[in-house]
């Protein structure tokens, strides 16, 4: 492990002249962070939790870029802020973007950060099926569920990488920031993002338990709780391409997911009155079908 | 230059395309026996019961129940009691163009549009983000969106969005709201 890490900051360590920094100590010592992060299975930190996000988000807007239409930006932040506002964790700083690829799919990464893909975007028909869509994904942060994958992962490569995080943070406090984003946690994130632990399929059950969970978020927020069940109708006619990154790669089948939803919904419809799909304006935004 | 009679025969594949993709889009199929219902409700009269596997078109979607149209026959289905064959390539192709040439021709809704548009630029591979380089402007680009609390519900207010009670029934005990 130390090997790799030595190898990843080599050209860093060159570049910044400090030779009389004891780099090899700073590094081992991360190291020995990262590894007891693991050993102890301690949690991270709300801070440490919004860092590696950040570092995710930076990643992943490296291979597909925000879709240049601040519009549409703000109306998904408006509509996602409404429903975090309704979930258990309320106080994290969401942060909701359109990327343009049209790849169908949305992820959700630590710390309060969502991203919907243009792709799917404009197959949605609602407002409450595009809160459909994020409260899925606001639900597996609600409930951690990526940090809790990237956790139980058995590889440890994962912890290699919060290690490579810890170390370029400590060269960047000695005045070279190999990543440019000043923190260890968004580091980790793009070593996460690289290694691929971070794109790999969560768990089956955590899929469900993040449906129906984003299914009450959508009906507390005063939608028609059915919008993730359109867009489940419309996933249903899709096939995966084999691209790895479709929702279809990367989730249950949506007849599967369907299937688990059934005997839900009337437990959720029962609280609702005056549920809405707001499709007016979602139209002037997404545009007409 | 494309000979007429060629030209001609080329008109009629893309038609013929075009047909089956819009007649694909509105597709799908009872998965039990169930009621065709006059109206979207449990209470409305039942004009049909259909068999398990009844090939339905789809008018609209949206609710707990599916605007359909069964063996000429329109009316309401439960939407947990269809299903729909896999048909469309996800993740596929721009398809700007095809879907405009759809709207042109008077293909219906952006389903059949997502059908056509099976060609053109790829989306997304995990290569492509595990290789991408990190870029922080766009992020703090994509964080300067962010909504606050009141603009958010202002925004709500705008849409009539009443808030409901609704407890998780499948919360764990001791779990936030």
């Amino acid at each position: 492990m130390k090997k790799i890490v030595l190898a990843c900051f080599a050209a860093a360590l060159a570049a910044t002249g400090a030779q009389a920094i004891d780099f090899g100590s700073i590094i081992n010592k991360a190291i020995d962070t990262g590894r007891q992060l693991h050993e102890a299975n301690r949690d991270l930190t709300q801070d440490e939790e919004i860092a590696l996000g950040d570092g995710l988000a930076a990643g992943f807007l490296g291979a597909a870029p925000l879709r240049k239409d601040p519009q549409m930006q703000r109306y998904v932040n408006r509509v996602g802020k409404w429903l975090a506002m309704h979930s258990g964790r309320p106080d994290l700083p969401w942060t909701f973007g359109v990327v343009d690829t049209e790849t169908v799919n949305a992820f959700a990464l630590p710390g309060g950060t969502v991203l919907i893909t243009y792709g799917l975007m404009r197959r949605l028909d609602s407002e409450s099926e595009l809160a459909g869509a994020l409260a899925h994904e606001i639900a597996h942060v609600v409930r951690k569920h990526q940090l809790q994958a990237i956790q139980s992962d058995k590889s440890s490569q994962a912890w290699a990488d919060l290690g490579k995080g810890l170390a370029s943070d400590a060269i960047a406090q000695h005045g070279s920031d190999p990543v440019g984003l000043k923190n260890w946690g968004a580091s980790a994130g793009v070593e996460l993002l690289k290694n691929g632990v971070f794109l790999r399929p969560l768990d089956r059950s955590m899929e469900y338990e993040a449906d129906k969970l984003g299914v009450v978020i959508a009906a507390r927020s005063g939608y028609d709780p059915y919008g993730l069940v359109g867009v489940l109708e419309m996933l249903a006619q899709m096939k995966s391409d084999g691209s790895g990154l479709s929702v279809l790669d990367t989730h249950p089948a949506p007849a599967d997911r369907l299937a688990q939803l059934e005997p839900f919904m009337p437990l959720v419809e029962r609280d609702v009155s005056q549920p809405r799909e707001v499709q007016g304006r979602f139209r002037e935004i997404v545009g007409a079908p | 230059m494309i000979a007429p009679m060629r030209y001609r025969r080329l008109a009629a594949l893309v038609l013929a395309a075009f047909a089956w993709a819009a007649f694909a889009a509105e597709q799908g199929f009872t998965n039990r026996a169930t009621e065709l219902k006059e109206r979207g409700s449990a209470d409305s009269p039942t004009l049909a019961t259909l068999p398990e596997n009844t090939p339905v078109n789809v008018i609209e979607r949206g609710g707990a129940w599916t605007h359909v149209e069964a063996g000429g026959k329109p009316g309401w289905v439960r939407v947990f009691h269809l299903r729909f064959p896999a048909v469309v390539e996800a993740s596929a192709a721009s398809g700007s163009g095809f879907a405009s040439l759809g709207s042109a021709l008077g293909l219906g809704g952006k389903s059949d549009q997502a059908r056509l548009a099976t060609t053109g630029i790829r989306g997304l591979t995990s290569e492509d983000v595990k290789n991408a380089s990190p870029d922080p402007q766009a992020l703090a680009l994509m964080q300067s969106f962010r909504a606050d609390a009141p603009g958010a519900e202002r925004f709500a207010r705008e849409a009539k969005l009443a808030e409901a009670h609704v407890d998780d029934p499948a919360a764990n005990p001791g779990d936030a709201r």
